[in-house]
Parts: C-alpha cells; structure tokens; sequence
C-alpha cells in the first residue's frame, strides 16, 4: 500500500509540475467529451423522437373544400383495426386552434371566412395497419389529403441515420484527439522523468510500480476532463429543455433521468477509459524500450 | 559461489569485441579489484552482472540466478539484490541527499517509516549526516560518490558494484571512499571494484582480476599482483 501512497503522491507532483500543460490537456477534454456528449444527446434525442413519432397511431383526414366527412365515416363504420374515430368540423377546428394558439388565432379569422376542412382523426390498433389505410383513404374523391405520423417518421429516421453517423464520426474525431493529447502529455511527463526512471529499472522497481504514477496522471486528467463536461453539459441540457418547453413546445426533449444518468456515467467512462489506455500505452512503450536489455 | 561466469563474451553491434572468453568465479563475501585501461572492458563486464547488458556467448549465474535465462518479470527482485555505484554516479539533481537515498526504498515499496530510519542510518554511515538536506550539485566529487554509495548501500545488497569509484577524485578522499568499500565487504557483502587506479590497488592488497581488451590478462590474490603488475 506504501507503493500506492508514492505513486499517489508522485501523480499530483507530475500534474502539478507541469501544470500548464495539465490545465490544457484538462481544457482539451472537456471541450472534446462536451462535444461527444452533445452530439451523442443530440442523436438520442432524434431517436426517441422517431420512436414517438412512430408509435403515433393516429390518421389525420382533411376533406376537399365544401365536402363532408359523412361518406367517409360511413365507408369506416365496419374496419376492424379502427379503435377511434373523431370527426372535427370546420367550426370545432376552428375553437381548438383558437385554444392552442390564444390571441394570435384572430390571424385565422381575419380573412373572414373559416378556411378550416373538415377533419377526421381515425386511430387504428397497430402501427402495421396505417399504411393499407392510408392507400384506401387516398382514394376516396372527396379526400383532399392525409397527414399520419408515417409520413414524419420516415422523414426523421432519415435525419436520424445522418445524424448517427455524424456522431459516430464526432465519437470517432473526438476520441482521437483527446487520445493523442493524453498521450502525448503523458509522454512528456515521462521524458521530464527519464533519470528517475533509469534508475529505477536499475535499483529494481517493478514496470508496474514505474508506471503506476503516469497511468493515473492521465487517467485523472481525462478522468477529470470528462467529470466536468457532464457537469457542463448536464446544465446545457437543462437550459435547452427549459427554453425548447417554452418556445417550441411540441418539442420535447428526453428527461428520463435514469437514461440522462447512465449516459453521462458512460461518458465519464470513457473518460477513464480513454486516460487509461493512453497513458499505459505511452508509459509501457517507453519502459519496455528504456529496460530492454543491450 | 556467488557470481559464475563461463565463456562470456559480448559483441556490440556491429563488431565490437567488448568481452571475450571470459571466465570467473566469485565467491560469497570475496572483495576484486577490476583493473584494465579504459576500453578494456571493465563497465561490460559489471553491466552484465546488473544484466544491464546480455552476453552474446556464455554463461552467466549470479546468486543462483541464470541470467540469460531470467523472465523479465523477476529482473526487478533480482536487481533488488546488487547494489550498484554507477561511473557517472546517476545522482537525481532535483532530490536532496536524503531523497536520493530514500528514493530506491519508496521505489521497491518499503513503508515510508522504514525508508526514513533506513536512508538516515545509511548516509550517517557514509558521514554525510550533516549534508542531507544538500543537493547533488552542492556537493564536492567525493560527496556526491558516497552519496552514490549510501544510496547503493541502502537496500542492504548481498553483491556491490562501484564502477570506478575513485575516478576523479584526490588521494585522501579515495582513501576514505575505499575504506567505505571494505567496510561494506567486511559486512560479508560481495565487492567488485573496477579501476583503473594503480595506487588504490598495490596499497588494498585484494584479488585483482586485469582485463585487457577484452580478455582476462590475470586473476590473481592478494599481492602477488603488486609483484608482477605492469598497469
Ligand atoms: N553500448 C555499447 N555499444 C557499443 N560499444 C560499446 C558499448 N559499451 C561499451 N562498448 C565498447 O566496448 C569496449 C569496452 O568498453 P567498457 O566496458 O566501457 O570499458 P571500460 O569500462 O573498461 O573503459 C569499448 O571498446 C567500448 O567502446
Ligand atoms: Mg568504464
């Protein structure tokens, strides 16, 4: 345990020693595990929405101009799947925008007429049912259009597969960098250490305990960096959900927290990881070329 | 026996003869004189016992250890065991006297309070209680080289190796470090002393084993080398 205690020890000399450079290695990843986790809530987020969005079951109808919705409800009274069946009229349409949008619904109403269809909401049973539906009731004369949820859905989990990629190739640029950092600034703690470690081979210290004090230099640096960009991006995400609730409010980000948990954990994770890795890898590089025998 | 080589020869890349043929053995407790000119092979030959430096031929045991066959896992334990006085000291120049010494303890694990009682005792051994709080570079040659010494001394070694450690140094305070070295030997410590200093030498009468280019020139006891030396 005294081993432990010295490499302790040693590791904040090492991250105090050059601290300049620890304070930019530590701003390194910070800025770099914000801009994985941004783009990694980001993709979420898209995808929970598609999720959403396809577990929409409900079909929107709009009726032609000056046509009823009466032949259609007739034409649906005896399909199965159907579990809902709502038609709205033009002047219903019209109570409920003026609800959802307060004082700015008088724009609807300026030109005089109400330009409202009529509209009828049908919701079916399965997810598997919307688009034989939706081929029946496009061929029905008096239908002027149906907006359902696949429509959207496809559209988004198109957004969604180029986002996810854009985020792999974030995860994949973001991780290289601060790998190389780490790596680097492990490297050169070590070159600032070369005499130490020279002697230590020779009075036999184990590679273990030679490497103990970089490996944990930089995985605490790293550690540390990706500490701090959850902190950082844990309240972005809540000034983001706070003002979208507000402005955009169809807009509803992801608030489970236990999911939000577990992925800031996995990003701190990687944070460890990363700075393990790295540092190893620098610091038994160089001891197995520093011990090689001649 | 402690240290057993047989047939040891060492060629540097690309074709430098540095050791050739060499045979020795060295008993428990036993104290040589490693002499030849410079070049001649005697830092090698020291450097193959801390297995610093691997015979292209030959065998090589050192206190029951085949060291051409030693997994790297146990070099560190082994190497525990040698007490090593480097030519060029490796002092570490930002570590006080008392640091250096203390540094190899904390290196192999020892819990700090015995590395305190340990690296004190040894460097009031080696009469630089008074300097260590110093650094290296205030500290005359010989300071320095009997810091290089408590620190060599510090994990009590059964085998000791001083790599000319009288090099620069005047008469008097050669005197002082040998007398060191003997006291370290009388200890029952096996010490190897390469040299090239002829004084030291005819006034220790130790055995004395000369190499020259390479080759054992003489292996000789106590005095009859004085007799016949010819360095
Ligand atoms: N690492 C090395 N690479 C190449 N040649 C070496 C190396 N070490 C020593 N030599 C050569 O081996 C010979 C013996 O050197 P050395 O053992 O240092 O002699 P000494 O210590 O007696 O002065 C010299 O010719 C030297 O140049
Ligand atoms: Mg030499």
């Amino acid at each position: 345990m005294a081993s432990f205690r010295y490499a302790l020890r040693d590791t904040f000399r090492l991250i105090f020693r050059h601290w300049g450079l620890s304070i930019l290695t530590l701003i390194t990843a910070v800025a770099l595990f914000f801009l994985l986790g941004s783009s990694g809530l980001f993709s979420l987020n898209l995808k929970s929405l598609v999720a959403d969005v396809e577990d929409d079951l409900v079909i929107n109808v709009f009726m032609k101009a000056g046509e009823d919705a009466s032949s259609l409800v007739e034409a649906m009274q005896d399909v199965g799947f159907i579990t809902d069946l709502k038609v709205i009229s033009p002047e219903k349409g019209l109570e409920l925008l003026r609800a959802k949008l307060g004082n700015q619904a008088k724009a609807v109403t300026l030109l005089g007429e109400n330009p409202l269809p009529w509209n009828v909401q049908i919701q079916v049973m399965k997810a598997d049912f919307v688009t034989p539906l939706v081929r029946d009731l496009m061929s029905f004369p008096s239908v002027e259009e149906v907006v359902y949820a696949g429509q959207l859905a496809e559209k988004l989990a198109q957004a969604s597969l180029v986002m996810n990629r854009v985020s792999i190739a974030v995860l994949i640029l973001a991780i290289t960098i601060t790998a190389l950092v780490l790596y680097n600034t492990v490297k050169i703690a070590i070159y600032s250490k070369r005499g130490e470690i020279e002697v230590m081979l020779l009075v036999g210290a184990t590679n273990t305990s030679i490497a103990l004090p970089f490996v944990l230099q930089g995985m605490l640096l790293s550690t540390f960096g990706a500490l701090i960009s959850v902190i950082l991006l844990a309240g972005a995400y809540q000034y983001v959900s706070v003002m979208l609730e507000t402005t955009l409010s169809f807009l509803i980000l992801i608030a489970d927290r236990l999911l939000l948990m577990r992925f800031y954990l996995i990003l701190i994770g990687t944070g460890m990881t990363l700075g393990w890795l790295c540092s190893w890898f620098a610091v038994h590089r160089y001891i197995a070329e520093a011990s090689c025998p001649e | 026996m402690d240290i057993r080589m047989a047939g040891v020869t060492k060629i540097f890349e690309p074709d430098i003869v540095a050791l050739e043929d060499i045979y020795l053995n060295l008993d428990r407790g036993e104290f040589v004189y490693l002499v030849g000119a410079t070049g001649s092979g005697k830092t090698t030959l020291l450097r193959i016992i801390t297995r610093e430096v691997i015979p292209s031929r030959g065998q090589i045991v050192v206190a029951r250890r085949n060291l051409r066959s030693l997994r790297a896992s146990q070099l560190p334990y082994y190497r525990r065991e040698l007490g090593v006085v480097f030519q060029d000291y490796k002092l570490l120049p930002h570590l006080s006297v008392l640091e250096n010494v203390a540094f190899v303890l904390e290196t192999i694990g020892a819990p700090s309070r015995v590395v305190k009682d340990r690296a004190s005792t040894v460097i009031d051994q080696v009469g630089l209680w008074r300097l260590r709080d110093h650094y290296p570079q205030q500290l005359s040659g010989g300071e320095q080289q009997r810091v290089a010494i408590a620190r060599a001394m510090v994990n009590s070694p059964s085998i000791f190796l001083a790599d000319e450690p009288t090099g620069n140094l005047d008469l008097h305070t050669s005197e002082e470090i040998m007398q060191l070295l003997l006291s370290i030997n009388a200890a029952g410590t096996t010490v190897i002393v390469a040299t090239h200093d002829q004084y030291l030498v005819d006034a220790y009468r130790q055995r004395v084993v000369e190499l020259h280019q390479g080759r054992i020139k003489r292996d000789e006891e106590r005095g009859r080398y004085f007799v016949d030396g010819e360095l």
